[in-house]
């Protein structure tokens, strides 16, 4: 008898439209989540430093070091991670420099007392925190392989992700320690960049659905094929419209720290399911013409 | 390497005599075979297409390796460093051709029966949890001999040679028979050639 995973690699390798399984079944759903940890992480250092939020910045890095940690796990050789600096053409080891400058200096710059050296850290940490924003989405742009993929636009829209996400966190924890929310209107940028990510992603499903067989393919499984429940409930409905919807009834009268919160943790679901969407959406390019196996 | 479609008959020759050659476990393929059948009844054709490494002169899967585990060998062969590789499976998304795969389990092809002496002496040249793929055979070329796939080609249908010397036979056979690449739009410059059928 043979086992469901190797008759399923047999499905699939007789399929025209191959679904791409390794970044987002078994361990690589460790990947998602990593790159979900590390943009919200990184998103929210950059908003901490801008309100000048302490408890944030602790959080900041905390986030990211754990998105560190789920990438590892989803590694088949978790032990040779060090090997990974191979940056003059590789965007993941692009992510693993940037992800431990962020890291390091970022940790400095918690521990030291204002001057200088603290200034440079800080610098360094946001060019850090730029990189982990920046290269997830051009991971998932270098694979030429899965052309819903391969585009400069999921760069962009990953990024847009990540800025939500970072304030986003800091909707959620705010609340709970009493930081300065209001003043800097917190949730009226939230609703500008949630608007944004909700045009980016049309954006980005409209250019890729005129773009190749697979990749209209890619688009056809996320808004109406396999994918379609993670997307619309996941992605549009708790990620996007519950978020605007709430964001836009804020322009009324100002909302509760509750509300807050709520609209920060659907966006985190919502960030989480986008990326988990787009993955599990992956198909390889056909090499054979569509017909019967 | 040239594959003559209109020799190639399916039989899956080259599919097996390279997992004899290399041992590779169940659900890695270092050579394939893909069928369809075309058109509808009584119009119908069946197609194959032997598929493997197809060696890019310009390689998206070495390009995006962040350890320098997939490279170039000499002569263009595009190779993995077993030992280097990190499992992030990245060059699995960049190949347009799908010819790496995950080598999760070492696993039994006569399962609940153990390995057989023949996967236990294959299995301890490979590792679990790396990406695997085709190297052409390069220890059986280094040796003087043709790649697996290509020697036990029941049809000849596989033509093995130096793709920069002008002369010789599979140059002179992609240049007669108008050697067509697959997805040549996408710029990798595979050292694959198809051979049309008619």
């Amino acid at each position: 008898m043979r086992t469901a995973a190797y008759e399923r690699l047999l499905a699939d390798l007789g399929s025209t439209f191959r679904p791409q399984r390794q970044w987002v079944e078994g361990r690589g759903i460790f990947l998602i989540l990593g790159h979900f940890l590390s943009g919200v992480g990184a998103g929210a250092w950059l908003f901490s430093l801008w309100l000048g939020y302490a408890p944030g910045l602790v959080l900041a890095v905390g986030t990211v070091a754990a998105s560190g940690l789920a990438h590892l796990f989803f590694l088949g050789r978790p032990e040779r991670f060090w090997k990974m600096f191979r940056a003059r053409t590789s965007w993941i080891a692009r992510g693993f420099l940037g992800m431990n400058l962020f890291l390091g200096s970022a940790v400095l710059a918690l521990l030291l007392p204002a001057g200088a050296l603290r200034t440079l850290c800080v610098a360094v940490s946001v060019a850090g925190a730029a990189v982990i924003i920046g290269y997830k989405g051009n991971v998932y742009a270098a694979s030429r392989g899965v052309p819903f993929w391969n585009s400069p636009v999921l760069p962009i829209l990953y990024a847009t992700y990540a800025i939500r996400g970072g304030l986003a966190l800091l909707l959620v924890v705010l609340p709970l320690t009493g930081g300065p929310a209001v003043p800097h209107r917190l949730d009226l940028l939230e609703l500008w960049v949630a608007v944004s990510a909700a045009v980016m992603l049309g954006f980005y499903l409209g250019v890729m659905r005129n773009t190749n067989l697979a990749a209209r393919r890619s688009v056809a499984e996320l808004t109406g094929g396999r994918v379609a429940l993670a997307f619309y409930l996941g992605t549009v409905g708790v990620g996007l419209l519950v978020p605007i919807v709430v964001g836009v009834a804020g322009f009324a009268g100002p909302l509760s720290e509750t509300a807050l919160a709520l609209v920060g943790a659907l966006s985190l679901v919502g960030d989480f399911f986008a990326k988990y969407a787009i993955a599990k959406a992956g198909i390889y390019l056909p090499l054979v013409p569509a017909g019967r196996i | 390497m040239a594959i003559d479609l209109k020799r190639c008959i399916g039989c899956y020759g080259c599919q097996l005599s390279c997992k004899a050659e290399h041992g590779t476990p169940p659900g890695v393929f270092f050579a394939r075979v893909a069928k369809r059948e075309l058109g509808t009844y009584p119009n119908t054709r069946l197609v194959f297409l032997p598929l493997l490494c197809f060696h890019c002169g310009d390689a998206p899967c070495v390009d995006v390796c962040p350890t320098g585990a997939s490279h170039y060998r000499e002569g263009g062969v595009v190779d993995i460093t077993r030992d280097d590789c990190v499992g992030c499976r990245a060059c699995m998304q960049a190949c347009p051709y799908e010819a790496r795969y995950y080598n999760e389990a070492q696993g039994e092809y006569f399962p609940g029966q153990g390995l057989t002496p023949y996967e236990r002496t294959k299995y301890k040249d490979q590792n679990v949890d790396v990406v695997m793929k085709c190297n052409f055979c390069i220890d059986r070329v280094q040796a003087g001999l043709e790649p697996a796939c290509v020697a036990n080609c029941a049809a000849r249908a596989r033509v093995f040679g130096d793709l920069d010397d002008p002369h010789s036979e599979v140059s002179h056979l992609i240049r007669l028979r108008g050697g067509e690449q697959l997805h040549p739009e996408l710029g990798t410059r595979p050292s694959v050639y198809y051979l049309p059928p008619a």
